[in-house]
């Protein structure tokens, strides 16, 4: 049991090794090895679900049996508390997805014995990383996630602006690394320790100027990886131009880290979320960072672009109901963790879909496209309510969570912060609407151009994975309080108790983190709403079915295109004022133009700051990390 | 399930929405379509409203004699209208051409492109005149649906 | 609760049958008073259940571009959620769910059914459509950032030293508050709030002077541009029963009286929900001409989020 942790990393890493030696062949067996790897880290991150959510053990491991020695960690330890294994779970699913995904998507490409290698080193850098138990571990990981995903991205380099996207992130995300660099060395030097349990131990009792500098640093180091506000461009631009595969594992996995670095920095290590003012800083990046993105992406005409914006607004949702430092803030934050790995994953493999199938990703060139994609459809549609929070899909129950965590944080502390923090997050699940309309409008529905006519719905091989994400989409939505039950609280109860994880690393004790206590007010039952909503619909249809036999029940003829109809034969054609009908699509970018007819000001000046240069950029980086820093410095 | 069907029958005659095409007239008969509309006719009193597409469209106003620039837009718009409807043609032009007959650019009367189902005559009819055949129109539509569920 | 009570509520009060009932009344009457206010004699009080029924009636047309599955499905789902919402205010303090009566619930599936409006327009290949769901769009946005702000400020004045949490989404919780300490409305600081609460009403609705979506004279009945027969129908009931909605909403929201006895409670909600459609939607219907799609957006993102505001912060501040 204590040695599976380090065996699914290694497996995946084994993986990528074995692929390269001997996928080189042929294809097959290095899919095969892939695929071994993949399901063997997933089976052992779900056979740790029974004794660590259930019976609320901590795994704990120590590399070449370097136990600790004299209350002292000298050894490299792997700790796996639930908080772990629920980022765990989050990253070997994503990862299983991604790669069943990529065997067809892939499939034209050349070279894939790079891209498996990369992509395990991918997945067990991220595996490794929350896992870990060591914060120079965890820096390493990081570095190699950051190499491999920089790589990935560039897998396509046909594409424009791939290299760049590529050197941008490698850049920036360099920035965000020595940061977390400098940050566990300035640890280490105060603490003499980099084991994160002792860290945890030692840290509250030893707040000084070297560790408040310690914690700007590595909190900017895990928000760069997360792409907050302002490392946001660096995803906009990855993932315009990474395969599809890729994006899903840098939105659903990658901002993860951050995310779950974040969340053990102030709730473990520093244990300093609820001070006030760590409550701020947290959940006023999350605020901006959701605000700004979700309206730069109405400005998108690039698909994928567009789906990036909107994965970094909704890290700023985690982020915001993690800084809450309340139970059901993190639980809230999890739960919308997930969330955002399912339905983000799912669009962004849609998005995948559409370009497999058309080579376009322009939402000004596509439209019309349900005709030929009906499941895909139905799949985007699934992605496209769970991401702006319509119930019954678990966007929904998270963001209800994320608001309730808000307004009795609010009510509590009587703040006009977190109020403020609330009419920001209802307001971005409206804007967030608003852009999947615009989806769904400029490449689903709609017209189609005639050069798209012949356009196929995409391999089952790449809906089966849609399929997952979609049903878990649906599932998770129907059953928060069960969800929360066997995960969320476990999970939350673990970064709470930072006690327990400590005593479990160094051995003082067995006693569990014990689960988050927080109670859902209201009653949310999405089951008796689904019940209602079928009934009422049952009704409909009994009111719709009665009588129709004495109606003529028309058929739309079948489809043919750019071929003159006869006035006489209109009567299936769109209505055109009598004109023949021809292509007229309203285009993505004109729609909502009310709306950005009013802000243009706002709007023209986030589009010149994201200049799409890597100066810039990286400058935006270092203004970040300084006024976090001085932040830090005067209020901690 | 028969009462149901004789109140969708009934309701027919009471709900009247009113789509209108100017197949090239003069404008003289579209003011007063207008104007059985306004306040002092009060064309809603029979359950009418314009609407603005003809896939909603129970009676349409054709008004106008049919030129041949407006002929194919008419003959696709009447196509768009679901069953049942009534055509309802205002003023002497579509009936006739009126004094427009001859032309070369006139391509009508109304009645080779589609049944007309009630002839509001007059140049300009008067407002009285439309709504009075708009209420005749009422019952014909009536009938008709009446004949599509037999 | 046995399963027969629950399906009396569900079926007649205060669900489908009464919602119905209610939303036709009111949709009647709004007619009838628009049109008196202009001085004609106006349709009859049944006509929006004429309309339902004559489109019932009528052939339904699915164009060639549309898809067909979401462009049949969207109406009925539209419809459906409506139907939820209602079922979730409560009437005379009778809700189906008491204590999951829920703003943020109530808020979503608003939006439910305006997506619905959307996707089914989308769904319609119309060019027409396209620029009507983007002005429906936009609409939305605009009402949206005032109704969280209203919704918060009363909250917040029910939920202060109340419950637990400070702040309350619960209509159960808003009606209890008021049946102890009289309605919402005649708290002076909360007044800005019922008055943009006033506003945001028949945007919603998408009633005149704020139905850009489907502005018959300029973009040929923009969403509903392809719909004909039972959709249109539907969607033509999802209008009528939002009107209920959303007048059932301010009653419950600022205006709960309740006296004990049922049908009292009951007679009073449906007089107030009548002077509230009069005073929020017959009124500007009759008086003003439509608005522009960014006109809305201005003043709603101004002038009524500004009177949220001052009622949120005067909430806020324990006046």
């Amino acid at each position: 049991m204590e040695n599976l942790p380090i065996l699914a990393i290694m497996t995946l890493f084994m993986g990528a090794f074995l692929n390269s030696l001997l996928g080189r062949r042929s294809r097959k067996v290095g899919n095969t090895v892939v695929f071994i790897a993949m399901a063997l880290a997933l089976g052992m991150m779900l056979a740790l679900i029974r004794p660590v959510f259930f019976e609320g053990r901590t795994i704990c491991y120590w590399m070449g049996g370097w136990a600790p020695d004299a209350g002292w960690a000298y050894g490299i330890g792997l700790e796996v508390d639930a908080l772990s294994l629920f980022f765990g779970l989050i990253v070997t699913i994503a990862v299983m997805v991604s790669g069943v995904y990529s065997f067809t998507y892939m499939a034209r490409d050349d070279s894939q014995v790079n891209f498996y290698t990369l992509f395990l080193m991918l997945s067990g850098a991220v595996l490794g990383l929350v896992l870990s138990g060591d914060l120079f571990n965890v820096y390493v990981m990081v570095e190699i996630m950051t190499f491999s995903a920089v790589a990935l991205t560039a897998f396509r380099n046909d594409y424009d602006g791939a290299l760049e996207g590529a050197f941008k992130y490698l850049v920036v995300g360099s920035i965000g690394s020595t940061s977390l660099l400098v940050g566990t060395i300035l640890v280490y030097a105060n603490l003499h320790t980099l084991n994160m349990a002792q860290i945890a131990q030692l840290a509250p009792s030893h707040m000084n100027a070297t560790m408040v500098t310690a914690f700007a640093f590595l909190f900017v180091g895990f928000a760069t990886k997360a792409f907050l506000f302002p490392f946001q461009p660096l995803a906009a631009d990855a993932h315009a131009v990474a395969p599809a595969s890729i994006s899903l594992m840098i939105s659903g996995v990658l901002t993860k880290c951050g995310v779950y670095g974040i969340i053990r920095l102030t709730y473990d290590l520093f244990q300093n979320i609820s001070e006030s003012t760590v409550s701020y800083l947290v959940t006023g990046f999350g605020m901006v960072t959701m605000f700004i993105c979700v309206t730069m992406a109405f400005n998108q005409h690039n698909f994928k672009r567009l789906l990036a914006f909107h994965s970094i607004s909704q890290v700023g949702y985690v982020i915001t109901a993690v800084g809450l430092g309340t139970p059901l803030g993190l639980s809230a934050g999890l739960y919308h963790a997930i969330n955002h790995t399912l339905f983000k994953g799912l669009l962004f493999l849609v998005a995948g879909a559409v370009q497999h199938e058309t080579g376009s990703l322009d939402l000004d060139d596509l439209g019309g496209l349900s005709k030929n994609m009906p499941r895909t459809t139905a799949l985007f549609l699934i992605g496209a309510a769970s991401i702006s929070g319509l119930p019954p899909f678990n966007g929904f129950a998270s963001k209800w969570m994320i608001y309730q965590a808000l307004f009795e944080k609010a009510g509590s502390t009587g703040n006009f912060f977190y109020i403020l923090a609330c009419v920001v997050a209802l307001l971005t699940s409206v804007l967030t609407l608003a852009s999947f309309i615009k989806v769904t409008q400029s490449v689903f529905f709609g017209q189609r151009r005639a050069k798209y006519a012949d356009v196929k719905e995409c391999p089952a091989a790449m809906r089966l994975p849609m399929w997952i994400l979609a049903i878990f989409c649906v599932v998770l939505g129907l059953f928060p309080e069960q969800f929360g039950n066997w995960f969320l609280r476990p999970a939350a109860g673990a970064a709470l108790n930072a006690e327990a994880y400590a005593a479990q690393m160094l051995g003082g004790s067995t006693a569990a983190a014990g689960a988050a206590e927080y109670t859902l007010i209201g009653a949310w039952q999405p089951i008796v709403w689904l019940l209602l909503l079928v009934l009422v619909c049952c009704a409909m249809t009994i009111v719709a079915v009665s009588g129709r036999r004495s109606e003529p029940e028309p058929l739309a003829e079948p489809d043919v295109e750019d071929e003159q109809v006869l006035p006489e034969n209109a009567k299936y054609e769109p209505f055109f004022s009598g004109e023949e009908s021809h292509y007229s699509q309203v285009g993505g970018s004109d729609l909502f133009w009310g709306f950005k007819e009013n802000l243009k000001k706002y709007f023209s000046f986030w589009h010149d700051w994201h200049s799409g240069i890597v100066n810039d950029y990286a400058l935006y980086g270092v203004l970040c990390l300084a006024a976090v820093l001085c932040y830090c410095a005067v209020f901690l | 399930m028969s009462f149901i069907q004789n109140a969708i029958d009934n309701a027919m005659s009471k709900s009247l929405w009113l789509y209108h095409i100017n197949a090239g007239s003069c404008n003289g008969c579209d003011i007063e379509i207008v104007a059985a509309l306004t306040p002092r006719y009060d064309a809603e009193r029979l359950g009418c409203k314009l609407c603005g597409s003809p896939r909603q469209a129970d009676i349409v106003l054709v008004s106008g004699p049919v030129t041949l620039q407006s002929r194919d837009r008419l003959i696709r718009t009447l196509a768009q209208v679901p069953e049942p409807y009534c055509v309802v043609s205002v003023g002497s032009c579509p009936c006739s051409g009126n004094v427009f007959k001859g032309s070369y650019a006139i391509c009508g009367p109304l009645e080779k492109y589609c049944h007309v189902d009630v002839s509001v005559a007059g140049c300009t009819p008067k407002p009285e005149a439309i709504m009075a055949g708009i209420a005749q129109a009422a019952e014909i539509l009536k009938e008709k649906r009446k004949e599509m569920h037999k | 609760m046995s399963v027969l009570t629950i399906l009396g509520k569900v079926l007649i009060f205060p669900g489908l049958l009464f919602t119905l009932l209610a939303a036709l009344w009111l949709a009647g009457l709004d007619r009838k008073l628009v049109a008196r206010m202009q001085r004609r004699v106006g349709p009859p009080l049944l006509q929006p259940w004429y309309d339902y029924l004559k489109c019932c009636g009528k052939e339904t047309i699915i164009p060639r571009k549309a898809n067909r599955t979401v462009f049949l499905a969207a109406p009925a789902l539209g419809l459906a959620s409506i139907f939820v919402t209602a079922m979730l205010i409560p009437v005379g303090g009778v809700s189906i769910f008491s204590g999951s009566a829920d703003l943020v619930v109530i808020l979503y599936l608003l939006t439910f059914a305006s997506v619905m409006l959307i996707i089914g327009s989308a769904a319609s290949g119309s060019p027409f459509a396209g620029v009507g769901l983007s002005r429906e769009m936009v609409a939305m946005i605009s009402y949206e950032l005032p109704f969280v702000l209203v919704m918060l400020a009363v909250g917040r004045a029910a939920g202060d030293g109340f419950c637990l949490a400070g702040v309350t989404f619960s209509l159960a919780d808003l009606c209890a508050w008021q049946s102890a300490n009289g309605p919402m409305i005649f708290r002076w600081s909360l007044l800005p709030a019922a008055i943009a609460m006033l506003f945001i009403i028949p945007c919603e609705v998408g009633q005149q002077p704020f139905d850009i979506d489907e502005a018959e004279t300029e973009i040929c009945e923009g969403v509903l541009a392809e719909y004909s027969g039972r959709p249109l129908g539907q969607f033509k009931m999802m209008h009528v029963i939002k009107m209920y909605v959303m007048s059932s909403l301010f009653c419950a929201m600022f205006l709960h009286i309740e006296t004990g006895f049922l049908l009292a409670d009951v007679v009073i909600h449906l007089v107030l929900c009548t002077l509230v459609c009069f005073v929020s939607m017959s009124l500007p219907h009759a008086i003003t001409a439509r608005f522009k799609v960014e006109q809305i957006f201005r003043f709603y993102w101004t002038t009524v989020t500004a009177l949220a505001a001052v009622s949120l912060i005067l909430v806020w501040c324990g006046v």
